[in-house]
């Protein structure tokens, strides 16, 4: 016996040493663990806390960025953010866009994982067919939406002119906010992969036992497949919700101008917070004010977040499990 | 026979539909083709003309030089594979830490890491902008570089998720040698995770070759990467859009992502797989 005790990792050889060398080893995997982890720590430091710092600091101030003559003004810039008819206006239309966005993004990428969660023929071509606009990059997609939307050279209006009608301005209001939602369900793909990997979880045997008890797909699909995959739709909804509160890039690359100018070229549809708050900081150089709609942003969404996992924690099926709990190695 | 009926019946509407689905989605990149292959004169003309009546290739060599597109295109790949390279070491030696060692605080770094991963990105976004000004970093890769070596919290987590599913016997025994973790890391946990390396390294690469924010408020007009000087090059001397050339750039842009998906399509597969998204 006593010759395998050494052997242990958990019995030091020398008891005297013992509770030094302790102290000793912990210290060692304390310093070792921050060896791996410090990186990341440093970068949230440096990358994301100080910048929400310094961004909440000229939140409190009236700087244009440039001019060394700027005072402290307090929370004028919280209390105007409340009076800007602009700012309501595109948290309004920001509102709009996500619900007709995730939840139509969410179900359509469900549905398309349905139809390929089987065997036949062909599924591996259809799978990267719907797939393949989700990796194409948001810039490529605008361009592409913007081609086929084209007043003059577009596909859309080939077939408004094949239906005998007049060639519609798509890209104007207020036509050019569908033009965003389109694009943005034309990636759809991402979602159908997501919950196609999710479906394909979903233990065999449950749906057989089901089916033996006389249970039709239908009933299936809703009693068993959905509260197993409740988890990965509530993930998707939650990230679908932040992405689309902080949309504004397509905003600005389905816009009629280029470059720079851009931003105060968006059409009023296609007008949402974060276009706003773009438009603050670089067209009129509002920085303090601006700063101060990207708090406000931040705030927003995390009450948001918050109140989607107030929810999600009374639909959401975690089998017992503790979803926070990852596996532990 | 009757049950033969339904059930081929069954097959056909899947068919149908799921036809009608790959017209819909292959629709736009086909339509982009179609312009890439047109001739000025027939981008005006109403009723919109369909197809080409001659597909002019020529115009793919146009848009190389319309804009430097080759000089763009070098810059959108040196800062992918500096971010790529960097975010996929540095995500998975974080995550290392994370799913092998243990410390006090290590929760609470843990749970500011999935909580950063929910964080809209683009609010940090600009006032890193401005402090990268204020520092005199901007029109330098320093940014990226700075990126890079931070990692990215949804890698991290990728990494973590699996590293915490390998055999906790391999490092035991290699400690048991008398090999530190740097080591395990690199000798016996980096071999092991290529699947996941290359995954990471294919999603980071592409994110960072069609990244619009980042570069068009960090790079000035010459240094710019592709994806910035896509959307606002192509213009004749009037300020409208050469719908031709553009298509053709357009064409030209995506292909490296769809060529890096057909390849890979295997990794973003698993990558989401292994996760463990649940």
């Amino acid at each position: 016996m006593t010759a395998t005790l050494p052997a242990s990792r958990e019995t030091p050889p020398a008891a005297p040493a013992r509770p030094r060398r302790r102290r000793g080893r912990a210290g060692q995997r304390t310093r070792t663990f921050y060896l791996f982890v410090g990186p990341w720590i440093a970068g949230f430091v440096l990358l994301t806390l100080f910048p929400l710092g310094y961004a909440f600091w000229m939140s409190l101030t009236n700087t244009d960025g440039l001019s060394p003559n700027w005072s402290y003004v307090g929370l004028d810039n919280y209390v105007k953010v409340f009076q800007d008819s602009q700012t309501i206006a595109s948290l309004g239309r920001t509102g709009i866009f996500m619900l007709a966005t995730v939840p139509t993004g969410v179900a359509a990428g469900l549905l398309m994982a349905v139809l390929l969660n089987r065997d036949f023929r062909g599924r591996a071509v259809f799978r990267a067919l719907f797939y393949l606009p989700a990796v194409v990059p948001g810039v490529a997609a605008a361009l592409t939406f913007k081609i086929i939307f084209d007043k003059n050279a577009g596909a859309a209006n080939a077939v408004v002119g094949a239906a005998g009608g007049e060639p519609i301005s798509w890209l104007a209001d207020p036509y050019v906010r569908s033009v965003l939602i389109l694009m943005m369900l034309w990636g759809v793909g991402g979602s159908m992969i997501v919950s196609l990997a999710a479906l394909q979880d979903v233990p065999r045997e449950l749906l057989e036992a089901a089916k033996v008890d006389g249970s039709g797909p239908v009933h299936s699909f809703f009693k068993i497949t959905l509260p197993i995959l409740s988890p990965i739709i509530f993930f998707q909804v939650v990230t679908g919700v932040i992405g689309s509160l902080q949309v504004f890039v397509p905003s600005l690359l389905l816009a009629p101008v280029n470059g720079a100018a851009a931003v105060t070229a968006v059409p009023e549809g296609n007008y949402f917070f974060m276009v706003h708050v773009y438009a603050e900081y670089f067209a009129k150089s509002h920085f303090g004010y601006a700063s101060a709609l990207l708090w406000v942003l931040f705030l927003f969404v995390l009450l948001v977040t918050g109140v989607v996992f107030k929810i999600g924690n009374r639909a959401v099926f975690y089998g017992g499990v503790d979803p926070t709990e990852g596996k532990q190695g | 026979m009757n049950v033969n009926f339904a059930r081929r019946a069954r097959v056909t509407a899947l068919y149908i539909s799921l036809i009608a689905l790959a017209v819909l989605f292959s629709g736009p990149l086909g339509w982009l083709i179609l312009t890439s292959l047109k001739a000025p004169s027939e981008l005006s003309v109403f009723p919109v003309q369909w197809f080409p009546s001659t597909p002019q290739w020529h115009n793919y060599l146009d848009a190389l030089t319309f804009i430097d597109f080759l000089g763009y295109a070098r810059n959108s790949l040196i800062l992918a594979s500096i971010t790529s390279v960097l975010t996929t070491v540095s995500s998975a030696w974080m995550a290392y830490g994370f799913a092998r060692l243990s410390a006090p605080g290590k929760k609470f770094w843990f749970g500011l890491l999935i909580s950063t991963m929910m964080m809209p990105g683009i609010i940090t976004l600009i006032p890193t902008y401005l402090m990268f000004a204020k520092l005199g970093l901007v029109d330098t890769y320093v940014p990226w570089i700075l990126w890079g070596l931070c990692g990215a919290a949804y890698m991290i987590f990728l990494f973590r998720q699996f590293f915490s599913g390998m055999p906790k016997e391999l490092e035991e025994a290699a400690i048991l040698d008398g090999c530190g973790h740097v080591r395990i890391f690199w000798k016996i946990f980096i071999p092991q995770s290529w699947p996941v390396l290359a995954a990471c390294m294919v999603l980071t690469f592409t994110a960072s070759w069609g990244d619009f924010v980042a570069p068009s408020l960090l790079l000035s007009a010459d240094r710019t990467t592709l994806a910035v000087a896509m959307t606002a090059g192509y213009v004749n001397e009037k300020g409208f859009p050469v719908q031709n050339l553009l298509a053709a750039g357009s064409t030209m842009f995506i292909l490296p992502v769809l060529l890096m998906f057909l390849f890979f399509q295997r990794f973003f597969v698993q990558g989401f797989s292994t996760s463990g998204l649940k």
